[in-house]
């Protein structure tokens, strides 16, 4: 019987560049579902907050958010492993074929998935297409009162009302780290720049690299018999390896 | 080439004996023609009619709906966002796409009517091509309305144009979306053109008949037609081919409209089935509303019952009935090609669109769309009611924007992230509904009053090549073939 | 210091080459003396598309993590843990990140303000010299034992300054105090640690060393004492790079997002936390052999098991995990220490330890270092001492009340009655950077810069081996008309003369930070070390703080922890009601973050509630009682009552309900006031040993309203709870 699995072999065998450039790997064991990497986010790429009513329905801008289930009644009740869900990179996405527009490509030199937002006329076929569910979409214009603005990130664009977005995997410190490095004429070191989640979270649950260098801690820990990727079986290819609890 | 044909399909109970040759005539439009000049006046009549207080009440409270809860409520969406919509994650498309869906399927019938049924030469067909024909365009215009409300920036919505630009920037014809656009685009283009060529006898025939602006009106759309033999020539050709040509595009559109759904990667839309189940769906639902079609413009036009009569509601049901049948089918199949794939969280959405907090929508969809017409139109008396049938249709139609709803927003309540699973409420997109249907209904209205609704010409030719004949005692159906 | 010497020039001479983009920049004391910049002109050290980084403290918690700031031309963008600062490893926890939204919140309190009568909105904007001759007065003309300080939980310079002030004078010493501090129950854990070290410090624990930790209510990954520490500690714990992955045991009637993360999660009757560390103890040292504790003599596990529901194979299980380990540590903390027995079951727990041992050794207990400029431990004022000086107020004996840091009005429960006694004092100066609850009830705001915008620097009280002072220098210049308090102060006190003039013989702040600073230049072991001060001062704003670079921890001197008598009374409840009420601290939102929008719109890490407060109720107990998710309730103590919506939480045992205390806010900006409900109004005057508030001691009712209020989560109630999906009948 083929499998979707089988499928993706073949097409790597095609040639295809499908091995992926970054990657994290969140360990769910060690993740104490603080919200750190929620707020770092939010301050790094100039994410907009709801209010209560639109954020109690659906509409928060968040894009990473920590998932957590119950196992059990009481009293044998538990928490299941907090999961922090984020664009998944996906190195075979289901969002960038639908998108009518182009607004929705695969980066060839990164190998991520890129959200252009001035070419985003507002479809919303990505983010229903998105397996995992991470795409937020600015539903309305959202002020920030002045001084709030003041601390925008100038390396990232602020979106407005009818455009979608998601994690970029910080993608403005990724350029910033190879111009850099290509400045001084080297490579970006292991560990040289992360993610701003990665950046934060006081236990280190998010680490963050080059999948693509077998040497680095992201691809050293990935290889770790207990990493999963979510929702590997639609043939996704993503990027995101996660510990389950312990 | 004239041939006799024993004539049954299309006169009900068609028994012979015991029918005269006056019973004939009073069922059967075909048999029963009038001079061509009183016809035309009747026609005429019917059109420039001084539209009554009832009219003008009616037209002031719809466009009062259209400006209102279409045009500005529009404004206030596109300036405040789709966040004045239900939609939020994890239904990012609501209403606005179940209206396009709704209307596409609307938009069907009208090609099925006329192109198929002439394609397929059934007389009953006749009278009423223009209003179906009508239907299409009409149809298309509020789906395209429902898919520019749905877009968060549909100021750039040029941006889904292939239109040559420095950038080199195109649309991506990955895209289910961008298909549809272009099959949408083909067909409204294709189907106002359909509409076009048949209403060209008549406008020249109302060009003959007024004075003052409507001279000018119909002498524009007349396009100087004389009707001679080398224009009628031209035009049947042209006729012909559009007929046959625009079949294919009606059944991409629809299945193009369904791989909308299909070929994304989501429980409950990824369907093999769903390109000919949403085919069947939009015939069920166009069938339905050009039955309403009918029996208003029946009811309320001067001299229509002379032209729309029990015998076109009887042969309509029919279809109703046999399309209802085959939508049951689909429906079935669909399900059954959705459970059978075991994927877990497909299988939560069979249970939740039953027993979850929208089930009675999904067993309101199944007697509307299945139960009631079948209980209604299997008897030949009941089917040729005008205002039964109507009623039907109208049920149907609500069934059908039902479904749509669930395979739209009910559907995308699950997914495979049960951390992001929430019921869709809808907002603005309820009036803004309710506009579309509203502008429907008033361009009907007013093209009632600018063009003939019944393409005269095609009622005279079909009464030209029918005739009664007797054989003996016996009165016989006789149908010449006219090309 | 000329007046033409540019922060560039200083630099120079620090030996610090050009500001790149990696380099931190040291804000030299000098640059005070440069004048500031208009902001459309750019700051010095900013070129067009870079950054510079700042590294300061953070100000949003008394933890006192560094923070490396990014400032984009005169703006700041960003903050990031500082990684030399040995306190959080370049790590920050939500409030942290969160700051930024403080500094540029458009409900500052822009100017020196004077309030047209307590309570009211009209204020008068003043000039900063009409205000400093207003504190000048206040200094002055009232006898030094009638002016009073209140002052956040941070050991900061501000708080040295008025001290020093304080001893010269003779006025009130500051008191510090904050809710994080009460409902951490400091003052019990220090007096616990005196009680069996013979030591009044904070305990350290070290969760990462540890193979087994029983916590006793201890929500170490919230808000308790260092939680970005405790974190890094928890992840070691887990980690299983060099040893097993450790074992994590929490005892609470409410599963706090501590307990979440546990392996077992043991819901004890509250107030039976005593008993149940002792019958632990008791079982473990039988597992352990050798003679049985004193303490523990008077234990009866099977007693123990029927008071406290946990079933006795489930401690005999527990004893033995705790007994087999090597490494076993177990914490007090939270609501537990928040009972009237509050200070037995620190001491109970505090004394488990010595089953395995492991007093000053890894994986174990320690006493905290004290931070490089401190002499000895000060611990932040407790309930009981602030309600004493409630009623100092009440009784006409304050004049003046000078408030920093702190928001006594949101903080302080109700039914100790500060507002009631804040009308006795005749002068309140409020140095509020946000218009706050009591900002609104003082006669005066002058507000203090943001963390951001000030000098400073702030001991560490616990969460380092190494003893820290982080430091702190604006990254910003001030975005408003406000003024640094130390400032004010020193001015004030000059003007005002005589002994305050001679108390604060300083020029400005930056001086007497250096002076402070200064005693540390000689010390050996230190972080940063140079020949002149104004070099020393340049490294100490440079690194963000000054640390010692050895483990510093003191080892508990507990040879006789368990042979003395522990009580193990059950702790006693105060009010009518079926219900044990345990609020705990929002662990996203702390005491003060009501009015950052985006810590609003953080998903409680437990409920994922977001903009609001609500009630924990289990489910079973709620359907007895006909109560759905979102319904209104009213929660009546003997001190209060409130309205709250109800989150059927199914971690909670069914005797218990719960609520974060963050919200609620009267005033203190758009995002915080009239939202939610704050759960000290229905904390009553009871108090443990240790003088902390039985904050954990209450038994309430809860009556329906048949009112509605649907609470905005993040999570779906479909998925998660299955509610809505039609698998119910």
């Amino acid at each position: 019987m083929v499998t979707l699995s089988d499928l993706k072999i073949s097409e790597v065998k095609l040639g295809e560049e499908q091995t992926g450039k970054w990657g994290m790997v969140i360990d769910q064991d060690i993740c104490t579902g603080c919200q750190a990497c929620v707020a770092a986010c939010a301050m790094e790429n100039n994410i907009t907050f709801v209010g209560e009513e639109d954020s109690g329905y659906g509409r928060s801008m968040h894009w990473i958010r920590i998932e957590r289930f119950w196992e059990g009644e009481y009293p044998e009740v538990k928490m299941t492993a907090n999961q922090p869900m984020l664009c998944q990179q996906c190195g075979h996405a289901t969002c960038e074929p639908v998108c009518p527009a182009f607004a929705t490509v695969h980066s060839q030199a990164e190998q991520l998935n890129l959200q252009v937002y001035n070419r985003c006329v507002g479809t919303r076929y990505c983010a229903n297409n998105c397996p995992y569910q991470v795409r937020s979409f600015n539903w309305r214009d959202y002020q920030r009162p002045e001084p709030l603005p003041n601390q925008f990130n100038p390396d990232v664009t602020v979106r407005r009302m009818g455009v979608m977005e998601k994690c970029t995997f910080c993608i403005q410190r990724i350029h910033k780290a190879q111009d850099k490095a290509k400045s001084e004429g080297r490579e970006v070191a292991d560990g040289e720049f992360t993610t701003a989640c990665a950046q934060a979270c006081p236990a280190n649950a998010i680490t963050f690299g080059r999948v693509d260098d077998p040497e680095s801690m992201v691809s050293q820990l990935a290889k770790r018999s207990h990493g999963v990727k979510h929702l590997e079986e639609l043939g996704t290819l993503p990027n995101v390896t996660y510990f389950k609890g312990g | 080439m004239a041939y006799d044909k024993k004539h049954a399909e299309h006169a009900p109970a068609g028994r012979h004996n015991g029918h005269s040759e006056e019973h004939l005539r009073e069922k059967h439009l075909m048999l029963d023609p009038l001079p061509r000049g009183q016809m035309n006046d009747m026609v005429m009549e019917s059109m420039l009619e001084k539209p009554t207080w009832k009219y003008w009440l009616v037209v002031g409270i719809l466009s009062f709906i259209v400006v209102y809860f279409l045009f500005y409520k529009w404004s206030i969406l596109i300036m405040k966002g789709q966040g004045e919509a239900g939609v939020m994650r994890p239904d990012y498309w609501g209403i606005f796409l179940v209206n396009t869906v709704f209307w596409i399927g609307i938009s069907h019938a009208g090609t099925f009517i006329s192109a198929i049924l002439r394609v397929f030469r059934a007389e009953f067909r006749r009278p009423f091509t223009r209003a179906a024909e009508l239907m299409t365009t009409f149809g298309l215009v509020q789906a395209g309305f429902s898919i520019f409300m749905h877009m968060g920036r549909v100021w750039l919505a040029y941006w889904l144009m292939p239109y040559p630009n420095q950038r080199m920037l195109w649309p991506n014809l990955h895209s289910p979306l961008t298909w549809d656009l272009l099959a949408i685009t083909t067909y409204l283009l294709s189907s106002t053109m359909y509409l076009f060529l048949p209403l060209i006898p008549d406008v020249a025939m109302a060009r003959d008949r007024s004075t003052g602006w409507r001279k000018t009106f119909y002498k524009t759309l007349a396009l100087g037609f004389r009707g001679t033999e080398g224009e009628w020539t031209h035009l049947r050709n042209a006729m012909n081919i559009f007929a046959f040509a625009i079949i294919p595009v009606m059944f991409s559109v629809h299945t193009i409209v369904s791989w909308d759904f299909a070929a994304a990667t989501r429980p409950g839309w990824s369907s093999t089935i769903f390109g000919p189940y949403f085919i069947v769906g939009a015939l069920h639902s166009g069938m339905g509303a050009a039955i309403v079609v009918l029996a208003v413009i029946r009811g309320t036009m001067k001299h229509m019952k002379y032209f729309i009569r029990a015998e076109h509601f009887d042969a309509i049901g029919k279809l109703m009935l046999i399309i209802s049948m085959a939508w049951a089918y689909f429906f079935f199949n669909d399900y059954m090609v959705q459970w059978y794939g075991g994927d877990k969280w497909t299988q939560q959405l069979l249970h939740f669109h039953e027993a979850g907090p929208m089930g009675w929508m999904w067993f309101a969809m199944l007697i509307c769309n299945v139960a009631i017409p079948w209980a209604i139109l299997w008897n030949p008396k009941w089917r040729a009611t005008p205002w039964l049938v109507g009623t039907v249709g109208i049920i149907i139609n609500v069934g059908m924007w039902f479904e749509r709803y669930i395979i739209i927003p009910i559907s995308v309540t699950i997914n495979r992230m049960p951390f992001t699973w929430r019921l869709y409420e809808p907002g603005i997109e309820v009036p803004m509904g309710i506009g579309t249907v509203a502008l429907f209904i008033l361009l009907y209205m007013i093209a009632s009053k600018l063009i003939p609704l019944i393409p005269v010409w095609e009622v005279q030719e079909g009464q030209m090549a029918h005739e009664l004949k007797k054989f003996g005692r016996e009165t016989v159906v006789s149908v010449s073939e006219l090309e | 210091m000329s007046e033409k010497f540019s922060r560039r020039d200083f630099l120079k001479l620090a030996g610090v080459g050009a500001a790149t983009s990696a380099i931190l920049t040291g804000c030299g004391p000098a640059s005070r003396y440069v004048k500031r910049e208009p902001y459309m002109q750019m700051p010095e050290y900013n070129y067009n598309g870079q950054s510079t980084y700042y590294a300061t403290t953070c100000r949003e918690c008394a933890a006192g993590c560094g923070l490396i700031v990014r400032t984009v031309q005169g703006r700041a963008i960003k903050t990031e843990g500082n990684a030399g600062n040995p306190l959080n490893l370049g790590k920050t926890c939500a409030r942290g990140q969160a700051t930024l939204h403080g500094l540029y919140n458009p409900d500052r309190v822009t100017d020196p303000q004077k309030r047209s009568s307590r309570g009211s909105g009209s204020t008068q904007v003043m000039d900063w010299d009409a205000a400093i001759q207003v504190v000048a007065d206040a200094l002055k003309n009232n006898k030094p034992e009638e002016i009073a300080f209140l002052m956040g939980m941070a050991p900061d310079h501000l708080f040295d300054l008025v001290s020093d002030l304080a001893s010269a004078t003779g006025m009130n010493a500051p008191l510090r105090f904050g809710a994080l501090g009460m409902f951490e129950a400091r003052a019990t854990l220090s007096k616990a640690a005196e009680n069996l070290f013979g030591e009044a410090s904070l305990p350290f624990f070290d969760v990462g060393g540890a193979q087994v930790v029983f916590s006793f209510g201890a929500n170490f990954l919230e808000t308790w004492l260092s939680p970005v520490s405790y974190t890094r500690g928890f992840a070691g714990l887990r980690e299983a790079k060099t040893k097993m992955r450790g074992k994590f045991v929490q005892f609470e009637s409410r599963m706090s997002q501590t307990g979440g993360k546990a392996d077992e999660w043991i819901p004890l009757r509250p107030g039976t936390e005593a008993l149940v560390a002792l019958a632990i103890g008791k079982l473990a040292s039988e597992i352990r052999g050798g003679a049985m504790p004193r303490a523990f003599e008077n234990v009866d596990p099977i007693d123990t098991a029927s008071k406290s529901g946990i079933k006795l194979e489930t401690l005999e299980h527990l004893a033995g995990m705790f007994a087999g380990s090597n490494g076993a540590l177990a914490i007090p903390g939270g609501p537990a220490l928040g009972q009237s027995n509050g200070l037995a079951v620190a001491e109970a727990v505090l004394a488990l330890n010595a089953i395995s041992d492991n007093f000053g050794k890894p994986g174990g207990v320690y006493l905290s270092p004290l931070a490089p400029n401190q002499s000895e431990y000060q611990r932040p004022a407790s309930a009981q001492e602030m309600q004493e000086f409630v009623q100092k107020m009440a009784d006409g004996k304050i004049k003046v009340l000078f408030v920093h840091g702190v928001n006594p009005l949101f903080e302080l429960p109700t039914a100790l009655g500060f507002g009631g006694a804040s009308k006795s004092v005749s002068q309140i100066i409020s140095f509020a950077t946000f218009p706050d609850e009591t900002a609104r009830e003082a006669d005066y705001v002058f507000p203090d810069h943001h963390g951001l915008e000030s000098w400073g620097y702030q001991r560490v009280a616990t969460g380092s081996a190494q003893p820290v002072l982080s430091g702190a220098q604006p990254v910003v210049s001030p975005y408003y008309n406000t003024r640094a308090t130390v400032d004010v102060l020193i001015t004030a006190a000059q003007l005002a003369g005589g002994s305050f003039a001679s108390a604060l013989p300083f020029k400005d702040e930056v001086e007497f930070l250096n002076g402070k600073v200064s005693a540390l230049m000689g010390e050996v072991d230190g972080s940063i070390s140079a020949p002149d001060l104004a070099t020393f001062m340049a490294y100490f704003q440079q690194h963000g703080g000054y640390w010692k670079n050895s483990d510093e921890r003191v080892a508990p001197k507990a040879g006789d922890a368990l042979n003395r008598e522990i009580s193990a009374e059950e702790a006693e409840f105060a009010g009518e009601g079926e219900f044990f009420f345990v609020p705990f601290v929002s662990p996203t939102l702390a005491e003060a973050g009501a009015n950052k929008p985006w810590l609003q719109e953080l998903p409680d890490p437990t409920t994922t509630v977001m903009w609001n407060t609500w009630v924990e109720m289990n489910p079973e107990t709620a359907h007895e009682l006909g109560i759905e998710n979102d319904d209104v309730v009213r929660i009546v103590s003997e001190a209060g009552e409130l309205e709250v919506p109800v989150y059927l939480y199914p971690a909670i045992r069914p005797d218990t309900i719960a609520i974060p205390f963050g919200q609620g806010h009267t005033a203190y900006g758009r995002y915080a006031e009239n939202r939610g409900v704050n759960p000290a109004d229905l904390l009553g005057q009871h108090f443990n040993e240790a003088g902390d508030l039985a904050f954990a001691g209450m038994k309430v009712k809860v009556e329906k309203t048949g009112v509605k209020k649907p609470l905005s989560r993040l999570e779906s109630i479909m998925g998660v709870y299955g509610i809505g999906l039609g698998e119910e009948h």
